[in-house]
């Protein structure tokens, strides 16, 4: 079974100009130990949809549909057992945040309380989440600090953040996430804020972390090349949608999706030496408040067909572990999807 | 490319110290960013230079036009030296040297319209009569990839990408000889950022530009720039050919920088040897004694931590370590 599945989640903010649909019937899957990169550019929802299954969306914004189960128990505030009780879902995921899921975020120093020595902010969730003394918190806390590789661990314990360089400061973070022995890790671009000597270190200890003690990890990043260096497998998304699914090798190989190629080509690693002109994706991302009703890339597209702009292709299943959400994929069943599409309409 | 001409910009044992804290009874503390750096841009040419964040790039690149004055060191445009001009003599030069910054969001003016902005720049120089200005206008727009109709509208009604396209605009509405980009697609998304590049080479083989361009991906700088610099601690530990640079880093600060940049590529990326370097850069107040890399350098010698090593020259492939003295 896998360790965390999310099926047709939505997410939705209400804003001044319109109600955004962030998230669209995404769907993912992550093993026990598998380290997944989910990929897209700012704007395509892949942060919104960790912070959805956290439950920490900002107050405008709500999940409207969709199932999260968690070692088999759906987490979601939709599910039945606190559909009508915030306080209920709050108080399961107090006891699930830090302790069976932690999280790195992208800048460590709005992460840290300022005002807190580091020691206490590593212990504070250990001593929240498990029955233990302090000495054992403490004693805890400072083998996590070993193990993320920082020296000196009982000077450091009691100084403060600011004391601390970008790299040393994302490992303590690390440090507070790995603190109750998490099943699963969201890295929320963790590497985005550090020079590239540093990325390539925490690269390596999430990796070395993940080995051990057999903990999932989900990295959210734009980068291809922290991907390619990380990751078993892949999710792509554009505009709040997954559009291709694979491990590495087929997403950097066997790429489907016209996105996927287009970025692909736009780092420019394929075979592409010295000056020749990048082939790049023609156009901007879209404005989620102006999104027509078929796939969202269309505008960019350069094999854009006449249903595309009108109706959602499908996801079709390539392998067993590599699919793809895309009309050029799935026209053999175009007709199935065209009618179920406005059944879908008509209902609305 | 022309070899032999006199180059665009020649930097010349340029320092630029900062003051960071003052004490009563013992010398004051600096930081030394730019520390005896020297760089030749020939026309036509990009020289790529690459560093970790502090390493003095942006504060060298402010140091060429002037926006800091060096402490040290002499900059000749088209050799005139141009290192003590006053403002007034310096006018006529600054025109010619133009600069694209990172974030287009706070470098654009957000009550001008973006035919104010980049008529802006004309206006000041007293460059053609109205008319033909907002013809110059026209054109810009149109050579950056924007629409005439974008003339009146407001930055803020742009996407990064745009936003950055108008800052280019702005800098070209001079006809400057040389430009510095100073991270210009850090802040885009990586679809956009292929775009802007593609732009950059294309403004650049039709007008003949020389460019400075600072990035940390080394995969961009590498794809642009014809020479490329790596910059450590405020000095210039290599220079050379792009290529050269990229198939045989000499110096082991720029093996590990290569061998630490991501490859969007999992064979490759599975493939390659990672140069782990111990800890991170030191504070640019306290530079170590000898090597400025002495500190990480998984192949510091004795001699490393006494003095620094001079620059050796091979085939026109600088680099500052005691291995190639």
């Amino acid at each position: 079974m896998a360790l965390l599945e999310i099926k047709d989640l939505c997410v939705q903010f209400q804003t001044r100009n319109g109600v955004v649909n962030a998230v669209r019937d995404v769907s993912l899957q992550v093993d026990q130990g598998e380290l997944l990169g989910i990929v897209g550019e700012s704007g395509s929802g892949k942060s919104v949809c960790m912070l959805a299954l956290m439950g920490l969306l900002a107050s405008n914004g709500r999940i409207t549909g969709g199932q999260i189960l968690f070692d088999g128990q759906d987490i979601s505030p939709l599910a039945p057992a606190c559909q009508n009780s915030p306080s209920l879902y709050e108080k399961q995921m107090k006891q699930i945040r830090g302790n069976r899921i932690g999280m790195v975020f992208q800048d460590p120093m709005t992460f840290l309380n300022p005002v807190l020595k580091v020691g206490t902010q590593i212990t504070e969730g250990i001593l929240s989440h498990e029955r233990c003394s302090r000495a054992e918190a403490k004693n805890r806390a400072l083998q996590l600090m070993r193990q993320v590789g920082i020296p000196g661990a009982e000077e450091r314990f009691r100084q403060y953040p600011f004391e601390f360089s970008g790299g040393m400061r994302q490992r303590i973070v690390i440090a507070i996430a790995l603190a109750c022995n998490p099943k699963l890790i969201i890295a929320d671009e963790p590497t985005t804020a550090l020079d590239v000597t540093v990325q390539a270190q925490i690269i390596e200890l999430l990796k070395q972390i993940a080995k051990e003690s057999h903990t999932a990890v989900v990295m959210i990043t734009h980068d291809l090349g922290v991907v390619a260096k990380m990751c078993d497998t892949v999710n792509i998304m554009y505009a709040g949608k997954m559009v291709e699914k694979g491990t590495v090798d087929e997403i950097f190989y066997q790429p489907r999706h016209p996105y996927t190629m287009g970025l692909l080509r736009s780092v420019g690693t394929h075979g592409v030496t010295g000056r020749q002109a990048l082939i790049s994706i023609p156009g901007t991302p879209p404005d989620l408040l102006k999104l027509n009703t078929g796939c969202a890339f269309m505008p960019r597209c350069a094999q854009a067909m006449k249903i595309c702009k009108d109706y959602m292709p499908c996801e079709t299943l390539l392998g067993s572990t590599h699919s793809t959400v895309c009309w050029q994929d799935c026209k053999n069943s175009a007709d199935e999807v065209v009618a179920a599409a406005c059944r879908d309409r008509g209902n609305l | 490319m022309m070899r032999n001409a006199t180059p665009v910009v020649s930097i010349r044992h340029m320092k630029k110290y900062f003051v960071a804290e003052r004490h009563l009874f013992r010398a004051t503390d600096y930081v030394r960013a730019v520390d005896d750096v020297s760089l030749d841009l020939m026309p036509g040419e990009t020289v790529g230079l690459v560093g970790e964040s502090g390493c003095g790039k942006s504060t060298l690149a402010r140091n060429v036009i002037r926006i800091y004055e060096p402490d040290e060191g002499e900059i000749y445009f088209k050799g005139v030296d141009i290192t003590h001009l006053p403002n007034a003599k310096l006018h006529p030069y600054r025109n010619k040297m133009q600069m694209i910054f990172q974030d287009p969001y706070a470098s654009l003016n957000p009550r001008y319209t973006v035919g104010d902005i980049i008529m802006e720049p004309m206006q000041i120089y007293h460059m053609y009569d109205a008319k033909q200005r907002s013809q110059k206008v026209q054109e810009l727009l149109e050579l950056v990839g924007l629409k005439p109709d974008h003339i009146s509208r407001y930055p803020h009604e742009f996407s990064g990408g745009q936003r950055q396209r108008i800052g280019i605009a702005r800098t070209l509405a001079l006809e400057p000889e040389f430009i510095i980009c100073d991270e210009p697609i850090s802040a885009l998304d990586v679809s956009i950022q292929a775009q802007i590049i593609n732009l950059l080479e294309r403004i650049q083989d039709e007008k003949g530009i020389t460019y400075l361009f600072i990035a940390h991906d080394l995969t961009m700088v590498r794809h642009i720039s014809h020479k490329i610099g790596v910059m450590y601690l405020g000095r210039l530990v290599e220079y050379g050919d792009a290529e050269e640079v990229y198939n045989h880093p000499l110096h082991p600060y720029t093996r590990a920088l290569m061998s630490a940049a991501p490859v969007a590529d999992p064979v490759k990326a599975r493939a390659t040897q990672r140069i782990m370097l111990e800890g991170e850069v030191p504070s640019p107040i306290h530079v170590p004694v000898g090597c400025p890399f002495s500190t990480r350098c998984p192949e510091c010698r004795p001699e490393c931590r006494i003095a620094q090593p001079v620059t050796a020259t091979q085939n026109g492939h600088k680099v500052a370590c005691y291995k190639y003295v």
